[in-house]
């Protein structure tokens, strides 16, 4: 075990009856690390989120915290404090007694208390609610007072499930600044689940993208973008192009893959290209990466001959979608200046292509 | 929809509010005109005189009464609270959700029998000869004078009020969101400090709400202080049952009723006050 | 979620275990005084205890042969189904009222539909007794009738109103865009609606009024109903009869309740209005 890890997952299996929530899982947390964990609902995050703060015990494995197992550690021996998704804060309880809370329940004096709570309440900049009861603060403040609650303790790690998920999209973004912020002063491991992409790119050290129980990838924001691991990953992400076909060795020590659009040169030197010669693999390509011109492009590029089909703007950016002859839908991310050669109108037909070395290619599930 | 009242509508609301006031504002209000009327050669005829007031209030065995009716109330709604609190907690937190609805289900059985023949079947376990000296005396124990004492009517206040209080206390205890519990077992909140820095506050309304019951009912009982506690202390219910059926002394039952209603209202007001202290909802 | 698997960390089997004891216990009590009763309306020993006497069924013949008890089950029958009747009336036409409008004084026309079963029953008796002596309506039937009227009506009131309330409040509206009349909406989309709720109320309230004694015990002068005289065995100490009239009303009460349960969740559960019309 790599000794700068505060959370350890072996082999930690979790079943529900016969639901299987959560497979084989191994991986690490590192101290004063942001992890998110990414997936869309019901593929076992809070799950995983909930075994480590003791909601749920494992049915299999070891969950380790510092090296020690806390497999039969109850929830309130842990300290693995825990924003939930409603917040839950006490409603008989005002803000500042919400806050204490924890510090009431360790035995800290009511003067001591205080204060720690009211340095926090500072901190989230909270201070003038104090007295004030939980159903009187808007939504961006309770979220202020339950990290205030979690962290006044001042703990190893804290847990975070979807925390701003009842909030609008501007505060959404206001508030992942200071939880950003936060971590990084306090230098306290966070591990942070969600199902939005945004907010754990934008937050996060490493990503952990769970599908159906399983761990689909861990990497850093821009590993996972770049380069997604599986099939799973890249669709989710919805940031690549991509193409199914076989693996085939070619004459010259080169590989290709033969897909019906035609075959796709690939990178022969890849590790993963090799592994996969002769079997079905899908090939991921970044929209940002994927090229539009006119005519048939020359040099080690893989081109196929498409139709445009519809366009969107975000910001400096436009999105171009695009269908091969056989329907197979395939996007184009640029900025405005990039595409502004190209004839862009709904049914022109154009080439879309890429160099050999922005695809990469991923065992098909 | 905000409409007026047309014929159509006052078709429907009409008779209820004239029923309830004919029949249960006007009765009340009577009440008071009642107490002060004069009783004069065993025929009572209006008047306006305080002298039942006067009376009953000049009398020790009246407060004595109101004490002992007072302290029997209290002391049965903190006692089926207590009682009751572990019960209705492993019902709504222990029991899957089947055997949940099986338990209300259960709960409800002892509305529809009559409480006279349940206050009569402990007669049955609390006699001298009866059941409980019985199964005492098989251990070599007793036999103990059970009936006839405080502790009977409390058994019988405890078999009026406890069914309530424990479907009410349940009521409030289903309703807290599992996550709170979470919350506190997650800041190192153990089991029981949560029960109490966590179950308990969040059901607060309904927990008082479930003992001021108690203690209504319970306060107004005549049956349990007379064939379990066997009259003995006087409560003011009995004192009223008396007062009323036994000559024509009802001016004076009045001033005892209007009594209780005056300690009820006060009572539900404070306990009312108290369940929803601090809270602005 | 998973109450079985957390188990294994935030709980305790032996605080589980003496939990569930505990509710057991408190059943036990609840039951006891029901449950023997039962068992002693069928055992001979003329001052009830254990070990049990033999079978059988002299107090059930002592009841069926006093003409007492017979006039007091008619009382009654008559005075419940009565009441019945009108407290169902009274209270759906104030859950309705609650329903669909709102206007100045609601608080206090609800608080009249719903307060009085929370009047300690010995209060109440008494002012139905001066007041209704004073309009010379006391000491017979009638009297019974219009006082447990005051009292079954908010549970009338009670049970319907939940079930509107499980009504789509559009429901009625459409009635009449689509031409109904408020008349015809209420006959063919309310109350189609509110049956299994309406006839669930008519057996609790009966239900209640066969239970209630004391209010029936101060008013009713010599036309006492079957609870009434039960009370007057309470006093008279010839007891077991209690047993053999408790148990007969027991089933009698049970009967209508779950007759009101069957109603309510069974058909109730549909989430739309019978059609039966």
């Amino acid at each position: 075990m790599n000794k700068n890890a505060l959370v350890s997952f072996e082999g930690v299996v979790k079943r529900f009856g016969e639901f299987v929530a959560v497979q084989r899982m191994d991986f690490e947390i590192g101290k004063g690390e942001f992890l998110a964990i990414m997936g869309s609902s019901g593929c076992g995050k809070t799950t995983t989120l909930r075994m480590l703060a003791g909601l749920e015990a494992p049915s299999e494995g070891v969950i380790r915290l510092s090296g020690k197992p806390i497999n039969d550690l109850p929830t309130w021996s842990r300290d693995t404090p825990m924003v939930w998704q409603s917040l839950a804060l006490f409603p008989f309880l005002n803000v500042i007694e919400n806050v204490e809370f924890a510090l009431k329940m360790r035995g800290v004096g009511k003067a001591e208390r205080r204060r720690r709570a009211e340095q926090w309440l500072d901190r989230m900049q909270i201070s003038e609610f104090a007295g004030r009861n939980i159903s009187q603060l808007s939504g961006g403040q309770r979220q202020r007072v339950a990290l205030a609650r979690s962290l006044v303790v001042e703990p190893e790690i804290l847990l975070l499930d979807e925390p701003l998920s009842a909030l609008d999209a501007a505060l959404k973004v206001r508030m992942q600044s200071v939880l950003k912020n936060l971590q990084r002063e306090t230098g306290i491991t966070f591990v942070y689940v969600t199902h939005s992409q945004s907010e754990a790119f934008s937050m996060a050290d490493r990503v952990v993208i769970m599908s159906r129980g399983k761990i689909e990838q861990i990497g850093t924001p821009q590993e996972i973008y770049r380069t997604p691991r599986t099939r799973f990953v890249a669709n989710f992400l919805g940031s690549s192009n991509i193409f199914t076909g076989n693996v085939v060795e070619t004459g010259d020590g080169r590989a290709t893959l033969e897909t019906p659009m035609g075959a796709f040169g690939l990178v022969s030197s890849e590790q993963s290209t090799r592994a996969l010669m002769g079997r079905t693999a899908t090939l991921t390509v970044l929209d940002t990466k994927t090229n539009l011109s006119r005519t048939m492009p020359t040099g080690r590029v893989n081109a196929v001959p498409v139709r445009m089909i519809g366009e969107e703007f975000i910001g400096a950016t436009a999105t171009i979608y695009l269908e091969t002859g056989d329907g197979h839908e395939i996007r184009v991310q640029k900025s405005h200046e990039e595409l502004a050669s190209l004839p862009l109108q709904i049914g022109q037909e154009l080439v879309a292509y890429w160099n050999e070395e922005d695809g990469h290619l991923v065992p098909e599930e | 929809m905000r409409r007026p009242l047309s014929l159509y509508g006052l078709t429907f609301s009409l008779p209820l509010l004239v029923w309830q006031v004919l029949f249960f504002v006007f009765p009340l209000v009577f009440l008071v005109a009642l107490s002060f009327w004069t009783v004069k050669n065993f025929r009572m005829q209006p008047d306006f005189d305080g002298v039942n007031w006067a009376t009953m209030y000049g009398r020790a065995v009246f407060w004595q009464a109101y004490g002992t009716t007072f302290a029997l109330a209290a002391a049965a709604s903190v006692l089926v609270s207590v009682l009751a609190f572990p019960c209705s907690y492993a019902i709504s937190f222990k029991l899957s959700d089947t055997a949940r609805s099986w338990a209300v289900f259960l709960m409800v059985i002892p509305f529809f029998t009559s409480y006279l023949v349940r206050v009569y079947s402990w007669q049955i376990f609390l006699s001298d000869a009866g059941i409980v000296n019985v199964m005492l005396g098989w251990v070599g124990l007793g036999p103990y004078t059970l009936l006839n004492t405080v502790g009977a009517t409390m058994i019988g206040y405890l078999t009026l009020t406890f069914p309530l209080v424990v479907l009410l206390q349940l009521f409030s205890l289903v309703f807290i969101d599992r996550t709170l519990i979470e919350a506190a077992h997650n800041l190192r909140c153990g089991r029981l400090r949560t029960v109490f820095a966590v179950i308990i506050p969040s059901a607060r309304v309904g927990l008082v709400i479930a003992a001021l019951f108690a203690f209504i009912l319970s306060f107004g009982d005549f049956v349990s202080p007379i064939y379990l506690g066997g009259g003995d202390p006087t409560t003011l219910s009995i004192l009223i049952t008396d007062t009323t059926k036994s000559g024509q002394q009802w001016p004076r039952a009045a001033v005892i009723a209007l009594t209780m209603i005056g300690t009820l209202l006060a009572v539900a007001f404070a306990a009312v006050r108290f369940a929803y202290k601090g809270r602005t909802k | 979620m998973s109450d079985k698997d957390t188990a294994s960390i935030n709980r305790n089997r032996a605080v589980d275990v003496a939990l569930l004891v505990y509710i057991v216990l408190g059943y036990a009590f609840v039951f006891a005084p029901i449950a023997a009763s039962f068992v002693f309306s069928f055992n001979s020993d003329r001052f009830p205890s254990i070990p049990l006497g033999h079978f059988s069924l002299e107090w059930y013949q002592a009841v069926a042969g006093d003409p007492l008890v017979w006039q007091g089950l008619r009382n009654t029958l008559f005075v419940g189904v009565t009441v019945g009747v009108i407290a169902t009336a009274l209270g759906f036409g104030a859950a309705y009222t609650d329903y669909r409008y709102r206007f100045f004084g609601k608080q206090v026309y609800l608080a009249l539909a719903l307060i009085p079963p929370t009047i300690p029953v010995v209060i109440l008796g008494l002012a139905m007794l001066a007041y209704l002596s004073r309009i010379s309506l006391s000491g017979n039937a009638l009297s019974v009738i219009i006082a447990h009227v005051v009292i079954c009506a908010p549970f009338a009131m009670a049970i319907i109103r939940l079930r509107l309330s499980q009504m789509d409040p559009d429901l009625e509206a459409a009635a009449w865009n689509l031409g109904a009349s408020e008349w015809a909406a209420m006959r063919h989309v309310i109350v189609p609606f509110a049956k299994p709720a309406i006839f669930g109320a008519l057996f609790i309230t009966m239900a209640v009024s066969f239970d209630e004694f004391a209010i029936a015990w101060f008013v009713s002068g010599l036309n006492e109903t079957l609870p009434v005289k039960v009370l007057g065995f309470l006093q008279g100490q010839v007891s077991p009869r209690i047993n053999a009239i408790g148990t007969f009303v027991f089933v009698t009460s049970m009967t209508l309740v779950i007759l009101a349960q069957i109603l309510l969740t069974g058909r109730g559960a549909k989430d739309r209005p019978a059609s039966d019309e």
